[in-house]
């Protein structure tokens, strides 16, 4: 069963105002255990928006949001119990700390979920490994920490609610390269290791290559594309349309395409991007 | 919830409103809040309300956003006007054990409710129609006799614009944060008063945080551009008084003048 399905949702800002806004439009969808979905779309597109809704943060005007089969709305549990279902990670998390150490702060989402404390601290040292920090760091002053590292604390802050689904906005936004390929290594080990499925809204089209399985492409609140990884980046053209990107390398590939090479323009990371090359050039030796 | 801050929030537009000098608007705005208080009639009121309707119809602002400006009020205006109806001495017309009301207290109660009301929307047509970038400049041009006794003008012309600039940037940031923390199971409805408050906690540290964050940026950009206070330093637009600002301000001194003469003509009953 899917963990979060959505029906036909729509929801619109500012609702009898002049500023109203359509942001969401008819968008069904469902994550399934050990998904790795990633969302693109450009600004305004209705990514946070979506999000949004999946953890009951937003409610749709009309459609449904079921989590494990119930409607969040209807069925009369408490919305809170959802959220530590659903963790949602949001841009720049690490404006969210606010405990002196970063222990306290990882152990604040546990805390509310009314752990004792033995197994807040079980959660706390786990989470913080996930995210690649040692203990060491437990004891530590977040704000004397690095940007890279206070974002993975913060990841960490909602991973150790242990959710079914994480979801994470932009998580490498405003890192360096490598602060940027250590998260989402740290996500995709975390993800084999515990089979939480992972939802990742990005803007870099090489993150989303490299690491996502299908991906779901927003434009003006609707799904404009959805399928495999692959199937969606080969329909380059479109993406270009929606004034979205395609990474790197594959645009390489398509230029040598288009030049009137035989290579495969399937290969989205570098690695199948050498190995298509590679083959083209044992056919051209022949 | 914080969406509904509407101060600072500049429609822009061509209206009379819009084109009179900042300067003017000011003084006028100071003008109408004395207009207010002094309308003690029910004539004067009346003459009030025509007054607000005239403004609201010259600013072009729709009726309907001033007067949704007031909403975030009103609780405020309720328990004014609640308050004196029940302690104004005077005639009673009911009593029940120690509470009573009285005529006096009614009309009073009423008036205060007419007032503050025209009070808060009269008010909010200035920052309707002025850009906060005209009010600073406006307001740094009325103060600036107050130099010649070392008073830091320019210093706090600055001040009241990053304030005002920054207001709706804090708004969104406060609504960001409470998001991302109830996303990690924080409650903000819980009964219990002490509870209440301390589950805010986790929302202001961090606002205060970046909004210190965010000052200290500021101050690195604004020392970066070699900025030294207002010493010697001239305007790309300098205002200047045009007839139609003239106009405005010989209208409100009839108007005045007339609010005077109906609480003269046509006193309060009480």
């Amino acid at each position: 069963m899917a963990i979060i399905e959505l029906k036909n949702v729509n929801f619109r800002y500012g609702s009898g105002t002049p500023f109203e806004k359509q942001a969401l439009h008819d968008i069904s969808l469902s994550i399934e255990p050990g998904d790795f979905l990633g969302i693109i779309g450009h600004t305004g597109s209705g990514k946070s928006t979506l999000i949004r809704h999946f953890n009951g943060l937003l409610r749709p005007d009309s459609g449904q949001v079921l989590v494990n089969g119930d409607d969040i709305w209807t069925a009369s549990k408490d919305i809170r119990s959802i959220r530590f279902q659903i963790g949602l990670v949001f841009q720049y998390p690490e404006t969210q700390i606010f405990e002196d150490t970063v222990a306290q702060d990882i152990a604040y989402g546990p805390r509310n979920m009314g752990l004792d404390e033995k197994e807040v601290e079980l959660r706390v040292h786990e989470a913080l490994q996930f995210v690649g920090l040692n203990d060491s760091y437990l004891e530590r002053n977040p704000f004397r920490l690095s940007g890279g590292e206070l974002r993975r604390v913060a990841i960490a802050g909602v991973i150790a609610m242990r959710p079914q689904v994480l979801i994470l906005d932009e998580p490498t936004a405003g890192l360096d390269p490598e602060g940027r390929n250590k998260i989402l290594n740290e996500l995709e080990q975390f993800r084999r290791e515990s089979g939480t499925a992972i939802v990742l809204v990005s803007h870099s089209m090489e993150d989303i290559a490299e690491h996502v399985r299908n991906v779901l492409v927003l434009d003006h609140g609707k799904i404009a594309l959805d399928g495999t990884t692959s199937a969606v980046f080969s329909q380059a053209e479109k993406l270009v349309q929606l004034g979205l990107d395609i990474p790197q390398i594959t645009k390489v590939l398509l230029g040598l395409k288009a030049k009137g090479y035989a290579v495969d323009t399937g290969a989205l990371t570098l690695d199948q991007a050498e190995r298509a090359l590679l083959r083209l050039f044992e056919k051209e030796r022949r | 919830m914080t969406r509904d801050i509407t101060i600072g929030q500049f429609l822009p537009g061509h209206s009379i409103m819009h084109r009179l000098d900042p300067r003017t608007k000011i003084v006028l705005t100071f003008f109408f809040i004395i207009q207010v208080f002094i309308s003690r009639s029910a004539a004067s009121l009346c003459f009030l309300i025509v007054l607000l309707g005239f403004l609201i119809a010259s600013s072009q602002v729709p009726a309907g956003k001033v007067l949704k400006g007031v909403r975030p009020m009103i609780p405020v205006i309720v328990f004014t006007a609640l308050l004196n109806i029940f302690y104004v001495s005077g005639e009673p017309v009911f009593t029940f054990f120690f509470l009573q009301i009285t005529k006096q207290g009614l009309f009073t109660g009423f008036t205060l409710l007419v007032r503050l009301t025209a009070l808060i929307a009269g008010c909010s047509l200035i920052t309707y129609t002025t850009s906060l970038n005209a009010l600073a400049a406006g307001l740094e041009q009325l103060l600036a006799p107050l130099r010649r006794i070392h008073f830091p003008v320019s210093e706090l012309s600055m001040t009241i614009s990053i304030t005002l600039r920054f207001l709706p940037t804090l708004a969104e940031e406060f609504d960001r944060i409470i998001d991302a923390q109830k996303a990690r199971g924080a409650e903000f409805n819980s009964g219990n008063p002490i509870k209440k408050i301390k589950s805010y906690f986790p929302v202001l540290l961090p606002l205060f945080m970046s909004a210190f964050r965010r000052a200290f940026e500021l101050t690195n950009a604004i020392e970066c551009r070699c900025y030294q206070g207002g010493k010697g330093r001239t305007k790309m637009n300098v205002l200047k008084l045009a007839p139609r600002d003239f106009c405005a301000i010989a209208f409100f001194v009839i108007t005045f003048f007339l609010t005077i003469a109906f609480n003269y003509y046509f006193p309060a009953p009480y």
